[in-house]
């Protein structure tokens, strides 16, 4: 039974490398419109579990299900799961052979079929929100770190995605390109999209999540609204990692 | 005086002055030497002996050549030779290592495991040798009347591969070609040139297909008036009493050339373009997945083009080596650049002004050709930095 209103739901699902098991048990209900931040020391699992929901890892054990499709072998289902969802890596991972332009347009030509004229409008529209339409004919190459994420950003947005994930989007950056990356995402968090983001920025977190999440050792240790989640932690390895990051 | 020695900027030009003041002393003494030495012994010297009849004929040529014919057309015979079994060795030996490269990538085991064999085979062995081994096997194929038929428009037999043609003067193929090679220029140009960034790319694409209608169109036409007259315009094999008559005939000789160079060839370009691959991050991929390309979209539109690009210098570099593996044709009886120069040295004596003229022609191919490549290079290479993955 799917909820209509969910828009992932992940029930007992389990992930290993060959002996190694990296996700245990992780059951995950995350409504549409919901925004998620998912911390935890280096290694929990926090990537490892948003990289499962868009299949660039594959799960062993358990269930995934996003917008009502199965992530199962189906092919079908896998691209139709990718069509709808969205991704912001840490290191951007932009095409670097191509305009910021041609790396916003490439998917919906190919993808969605659209036609060149209105994929170009429609990632002019997604640059000017992002702030960068003058670099529209650049080459990533010749951006700075937060400019380049900004184009990542815009480039997943341009799938008209209904889910975006963030794998850490701001880790990569100098401190000072940090906060016009986290002014975009607010912003998209304001519009209503469903947002599971892997990050550090308790600020952020603080901001506009509707739940953290609290993984370590592979594991979902603790999940709270954000208020509770960092003034009153229930968990003592919630209150360590918080105590390591608040604590100077 | 001690102080201006000091001086780096001083310092480094009197070094210069005398290195090359230096080197220009060396090169008069050299020139004078051999002067000397060459009277002595009574040989003249000097460049008149190219106007002189050769004597002599050549198997292969793309020109009309006859034994009346002087030094200096023979010596043009065999550099269009060279440049003519170059061209098409370096093209198939492109097309068999883009293949094996991606084989060796494909992560599937049997197509790995074969491209892994095709390279360690062909790679390890003496190019020499393996220009041997596909003469004696193309010159023990059966006789022309037993020759193997391939679709009645081919033939294979140990005087050669006969192949269909047409009816049209070597010239007009020739213009079509550089016609080509200028087609390319221009929309290479056109698509990776700041100067066009701002065009709309509908215009782009317009501009784009008018250049490959009127290079068409172009080879349509030079074809046309090229036309031998008063015959079909295909020109088909046909046997006749114990030989082939017509078509295109591939002497075993000029086949041996390009088998062996395609192949030789192709594992080391196998082996750049699977560096190539390797060297583009699994990020670039990973975010293709993400947007749902399919994997056949990802390995045209990004990991290939990714892949050229990280590995144009070195496969620069091995054009201009292939390019000097042409000289096998020696060895098989193809008349290229240095087999005429070798017959010439022979006939005429003329040994130091002919080696000049041979490494002379290579130098300037080789260079012209890294020249034009670098410029590829310079168009296509990735803008700004690439600091980050």
């Amino acid at each position: 039974m799917t909820n209509s209103q969910s828009a992932v739901r992940i029930s007992d699902m389990d992930k290993y490398y060959g002996t190694f098991h990296a996700l245990k048990g992780i059951n995950l209900d995350i409504a549409k419109g919901e925004k998620i931040v998912i911390c935890g020391p280096s290694g929990s699992g926090k990537s490892t579990l948003i990289r499962c929901i868009n299949r660039l890892e594959e799960h062993q054990v358990g269930s995934i299900n996003v917008l009502g499709t199965e992530l199962d072998d189906n092919l079908d289902n896998i691209d139709e799961i990718r069509r709808e969802t969205g991704m912001v890596f840490q290191h951007f991972n932009l095409f670097p052979h191509m305009t910021v332009l041609e790396n916003c347009i490439l998917a919906p030509m190919l993808v969605r079929k659209q036609e060149r004229h209105l994929a170009e409008r429609d990632a002019m529209e997604l640059l000017t929100k992002v702030k960068i339409p003058e670099q529209a004919e650049k080459y990533p190459g010749q951006l700075s770190g937060g400019q380049q994420q900004r184009v990542a950003i815009a480039r997943a947005l341009c799938m008209k995605p209904a889910i975006m994930l963030f794998d850490e989007p701001t880790s990569a950056l100098d401190p000072e390109m940090i906060s016009e990356v986290l002014d975009v995402m607010v912003g998209l968090a304001h519009e209503g999209m469903t947002m599971i983001c892997v990050t550090h920025e308790m600020g952020f977190a603080r901001q506009v999540a509707d739940r953290v999440i609290f993984m370590d050792g592979g594991e979902v240790i603790e999940q709270a609204p954000p208020d509770q989640f960092f003034d009153n932690p229930q968990h003592e390895r919630t209150q360590a990692f918080l105590g390591q990051i608040l604590g100077h | 005086m001690l102080a201006l020695l000091k001086q780096k900027s001083y310092r480094d030009r009197t070094l210069q002055t005398l290195f090359v003041g230096g080197l220009a002393v060396m090169l008069v003494i050299f020139v004078m030497t051999a002067r000397t030495n060459l009277e002595a012994q009574g040989m003249t010297s000097g460049f008149d002996f190219l106007e002189r009849a050769t004597g002599w004929g050549v198997s292969f040529s793309l020109i009309d050549f006859s034994t009346s014919d002087s030094y200096l057309k023979v010596i043009w015979v065999g550099l269009l030779n060279s440049l003519f079994l170059g061209v098409i060795s370096m093209s198939f030996a492109t097309i068999i290592g883009i293949a094996i490269g991606i084989m060796r990538v494909s992560g599937n085991k049997m197509a790995e495991l074969i491209g892994t064999i095709y390279v360690e085979v062909f790679r390890n062995l003496p190019l020499l040798l393996q220009a041997f081994f596909w003469y004696a096997i193309l010159t023990t194929l059966p006789k022309p009347r037993d020759a193997y038929d391939i679709g009645g428009i081919a033939f294979l037999s140990g005087r050669g591969v006969y192949l269909p043609g047409l009816n049209v003067s070597g010239l007009s193929v020739f213009l079509s070609a550089i016609g080509l090679v200028i087609a390319f220029a221009v929309w290479l140009n056109l698509t990776t040139s700041r100067r066009f960034a701002k065009m709309m790319p509908k215009e782009k694409t317009a501009r784009a297909r008018s250049i490959w209608l009127a290079w068409g169109f172009a080879a349509c036409v030079v074809m046309a008036m090229g036309r031998i007259p008063d015959t079909p315009l295909l020109n088909l094999p046909y046997l006749k009493g114990l030989n082939f008559r017509e078509g295109i005939r591939v002497s075993p000789e000029l086949l041996t050339c390009i088998v062996a160079i395609s192949i030789y060839g192709g594992a080391y370009i196998g082996e750049i373009v699977r560096a190539g691959f390797n060297a583009v991050s699994n990020g670039q991929k990973e975010a293709g997945f993400a947007l749902g390309l399919t994997p056949w979209q990802i390995f045209t539109r990004i990991r290939l083009p990714l892949a050229i690009r990280a590995v144009m210098p070195m496969l620069i570099n091995q054009y201009v080596w292939l390019f000097k593996a042409t000289t096998i044709g020696i060895a098989v009886g193809f008349v290229d650049f240095f087999m005429v120069i070798s017959t010439s040295i022979n006939q005429s004596g003329q040994t130091l002004e002919l080696i000049a003229i041979l490494m002379g022609g290579f130098l300037c191919i080789n260079y012209t050709m890294a020249f034009a490549l670098n410029r590829v290079n310079d168009a296509i290479k990735l803008k700004g930095t690439q600091a980050r993955g």
